[in-house]
């Protein structure tokens, strides 16, 4: 291709397909050599599979990938490695029981093998050993290259605290002696000094004139670093910005859009006085303390960046985590569960995050999954009547609108929205008065996203409380009636729908504005 | 429930499946080989040798599977859960001298030493629920280590030698015949029945299934898995002792001498070819049950054809090897679909 010498990363006509829903579509992108690229975007514009395709993760649908001039071979993880990629991924896939020394020099062998052996028996034999005193000085070195000091090599990794986590994982990255070093919001869990190391490594490597991805949420920082900064929306490049350009209000207006994309749907107006859930100064592990009311037949968002603990809000309520403070009332009495179960009892459903690991039998049929929170109730002194349970499911699948082609089919073999919507049954089944939903449309294609909004409204209309927590915006915008924000496990603001904004929404969340919480605040 | 009910258009994006379905369905019943396989087994060695299908032989048979199968089931329904027991053998042999030492060496009257090692077996089991729900160990460890304690208990309390002297009720049990019917089989038959009836027909044999198929999903939707886990291993561990009645009967002496030893392998070979997923979940009493006599088929057919006993166990490897990479093959495809 007509790229120049100093180009280390060329994307052509690079995208991303999961069936219908385009997720990348990225028709040309250079990253030279001695820049630092930052890319931002909201939750699920792309910036992952972004990542993942430069490191062969995940194999794009179309386009060519050439990294320091050679092309790409897609989907292989060891050729991008091979071609000089280093991804330090935000999940370290590091191996817990293995020393510091051992997961830096995973999958290779150290360079420095002090006598090379002549003889060529020797040196075959050679490779079979661990060589343990080559790989600790490698891996010390290592390690203060990127400026950690004091860390005992030896020492199993899954002893460490997570940042001294993190910087190994950033210094296995390094190991490599990558091309583009790509950083997937490397300082998220970093204390500011090792954070600012983080940067210095950045720098340094883009001085030396390799390339750097610089994925981050926290603006300010993306301020500080870049020497460009990409902005992504929905799969697509929306900005090329300058660090002149790149103010945190205009890098805020590209990723939410220009226009507030106003829906159809209103929820409901028919909300009860009286709070049906209120929960007081309510803390777990990672949560709190988190002051909140849901009414009858209202929908409350819950905004938040990943790890904000959105999804630890649910579960307390739940009873899935365990409470370690404060006080939740439901249905104006004292609600202790210890158990999900007692949630259930009480009228409760939890529509969890992860369909797969948190929802789904999924070797199991439809039938048995629509019915597995309701089995107590359609049984009579214990015994399942094979037509009860036939006639309750195919009731609940007819109400969702499940499409399907038996009820005695796995589940699995439905698509992603007519598995959410399988579970949305399960749980309207048992005539909850409280449905908490985490991320109630991931993985879901557009047409029953709409159907799922619908069943939403139409349950809140009946007078369900529903707290629903989203990482998409647009979602929370269209079906709630007020949304919280939670930053670092509180509710940082709260804003009724007519002050609806997503500026102030991703100001909260991004923690950086107070002002935005103090004005939310004013309306409960 | 009141949501709109849009019509259903059902079938409308299931693809090519009406064809297929028949090829699917028995892809999802996977007990149709091994039922198959027994038929197969049964015809082929009845027509070889006619004395394979005698009533002497058959009433030999139906001895054996008795043992074997309420084993198989305890050790199924543990396995369903997602656990294993690896106890269930050994226990059964524990169980055989408990009772012999109760009934003799304490001079309990035979009723109440049976009921007693019951007890006792229960609370071996509660303690395998505990620990692998309460502590989360792992099913295997936990069972390991009461295979080797239980094992050394035998010996410890015969020292080697048999406990002669037994009641006459251990041997009505164990030895006697309803309408040409060993007894044994009645009550394995009786057994399955209520297994099969607490699996296919009650909500908690259900949450069984749900929390071996993903326990996660399960709590989260309100089951306590806990508790279904734990009566499991306490099922399991009573099975054992149930059926350890019936091989004491039959033996009519307490013998520490290789009862039970191995068979908790017996146990789970049954079980995976009967179409029992080791990862929990998957696997139904028909299966199991069919699993049971293939493998004593299988067994007892090859004393019959007068084959070296040596060779046995080869045999019953290779099988328990075709049942298993079945089993995986279809777990493939079913997550290949997924």
């Amino acid at each position: 291709m007509d790229a120049p010498a100093d180009t280390a990363v060329l994307l052509r006509a690079v995208s991303k397909s999961y069936g219908p829903v385009k997720v990348l579509d990225i028709p040309r992108l250079d990253l030279p050599r001695g820049q630092i690229v930052a890319v931002v975007g909201e939750n699920g514009a792309g910036k992952s599979t972004l990542m993942g395709v430069l490191s062969g993760t995940v194999t794009p649908t179309t386009g060519t990938i050439e990294i320091a001039g050679a092309s790409l071979e897609p989907g292989r993880p060891e050729h991008a490695r091979e071609l000089g990629v280093a991804l330090v991924a935000q999940e370290f896939p590091l191996v817990g029981r293995l020393s510091v020394a051992e997961n830096l020099l995973l999958g290779r062998r150290p360079t420095n093998t002090g006598t090379r052996p002549k003889n060529q028996v020797t040196r075959a034999l050679s490779r079979l050993v661990f060589d343990r005193g080559a790989t600790r000085a490698e891996a010390r070195q290592l390690l203060a290259e990127v400026g950690v000091t004091g860390v005992d090599v030896d020492r199993p990794v899954e002893r460490l605290p997570v940042p001294v986590r993190q910087m190994i994982e950033i210094a296995k990255a390094w190991g490599h002696r990558p091309v583009v070093l790509i950083l997937d919001e490397p300082t998220s869990s970093l204390g500011p000094v090792e954070a600012e190391r983080v940067l210095d490594l950045a720098r340094s490597h883009a001085a030396a004139g390799g390339a750097v991805l610089f994925i981050g949420h926290r603006l300010d920082e993306v301020q500080a670093i870049a020497d460009r900064v990409i902005v992504l929306r929905s799969g697509r490049l929306v900005a090329d910005l300058t660090p002149a350009e790149a103010t945190e209000e205009r890098m805020i207006r590209e990723m939410v859009g220009s226009e507030l994309a106003r829906a159809d749907l209103t929820p409901p107006q028919t909300v009860a006085r009286t709070a049906m859930l209120s929960i007081r100064q309510c803390t777990a592990d990672g949560l709190g303390p988190v002051d909140l009311d849901v009414r009858a037949g209202e929908i409350v968002g819950v905004a938040g960046l990943m790890g904000s603990g959105r999804s630890r809000l649910l579960h307390t309520v739940m009873g899935a985590q365990p409470r370690t403070g404060g006080s939740v009332t439901f249905e104006g009495k004292d609600f202790r569960p210890q158990h999900p179960a007692d949630a259930v009892e009480a009228g409760i459903g939890l529509v969890p995050e992860d369909r797969k690991v948190q929802s789904l039998l999924p070797a199991h049929s439809v039938r048995w999954n629509v019915t597995l929170a309701t089995l107590r109730r359609i049984s009579t002194r214990g015994i399942l009547q094979p037509r009860t349970d036939k006639e309750h499911a195919a009731r609940i699948v007819k109400d969702l609108g499940v499409r399907l082609h038996s009820r005695e089919q796995p589940i699995s073999d439905l698509s992603g929205g007519n598995q959410q919507k399988a579970v949305f049954g399960r749980w309207l089944a048992t005539d909850p008065k409280l449905l908490l939903l985490d991320e109630p449309t991931r993985g879901v294609d557009v047409g029953a996203k709409a159907e799922i909004y619908r069943l939403i409204d139409a349950a809140a209309e009946q007078g369900l409380a529903v707290l629903v927590a989203s990482s998409e915006l647009e979602e929370l915008l269209w079906l709630c009636h007020r949304i919280v924000v939670m930053a670092h496990g509180r509710v940082v603001a709260d804003i009724p729908r007519d002050r609806f904004s997503k500026q102030m929404i991703m100001t909260a969340a991004a923690g950086t504005a107070t002002s935005a919480a103090g004005q939310g605040k004013a309306s409960t | 429930m009141n949501t709109s009910a849009a019509p259903a258009p059902t079938g409308a994006d299931a693809g090519p499946g009406a064809r297929t379905s028949l090829a699917r369905r028995l892809l999802n019943t996977p007990e149709v080989g091994v039922v198959a396989a027994c038929l197969v087994v049964f015809v082929a060695l009845s027509v070889d040798k006619p004395t394979f299908a005698s009533a002497v032989n058959l009433q030999g048979m139906g001895f054996d599977l008795a043992q074997y199968g309420l084993i198989a089931i305890g050790e199924s329904l543990v396995i369903l859960t997602g656990g294993i027991d690896l106890s269930v053998g050994a226990l059964l042999g524990t169980s055989v001298i408990l009772m012999s030492w109760f009934n003799v060496r304490a001079g309990l009257p035979p009723v109440l030493a049976i009921v007693v090692t019951l007890v006792i077996a229960g609370a071996v089991g509660l303690i395998h629920g505990l620990a692998v729900t309460r502590l989360t160990m792992p099913p295997f460890v936990v069972t390991l280590v009461t295979y080797t304690v239980a094992q050394g208990v035998t010996l410890a309390i015969t020292s080697g030698t048999s406990i002669t002297g037994i009641g006459g009720l251990f041997s009505d049990v164990g030895q006697m015949y309803v309408a040409q019917i060993p007894l044994p089989l009645i009550l394995f038959v009786i057994v399955a029945i209520v297994a099969w009836f607490f699996l296919e027909r009650t909500y908690p044999g259900r949450q069984v299934y749900a929390v071996g198929g993903n326990p996660e999903a399960a709590r989260l939707a309100g089951i306590r898995g806990e508790r279904r886990i734990v009566s499991m291993y306490v099922t399991s561990s009573l099975l054992s002792a149930f059926a350890g009645i019936m091989v004491l009967g039959r033996m009519g002496v307490g013998s520490a001498s290789g009862v039970g030893v191995g068979w908790e392998l017996s146990a789970i070979a049954a079980a995976v070819i009967g179409g029992v997923g080791l990862a929990g979940g998957q696997g139904r009493i028909l299966g199991i049950v069919a699993g049971t006599v293939l493998l004593e088929l299988i067994n007892n057919g090859l004393t019959t054809l007068q084959i070296n006993a040596n060779y046995t166990n080869i045999v019953l490897g290779c099988v328990l090897g075709v049942a298993i990479t079945a089993d995986r093959l279809r777990a493939r495809s079913v997550a290949r679909r997924g």
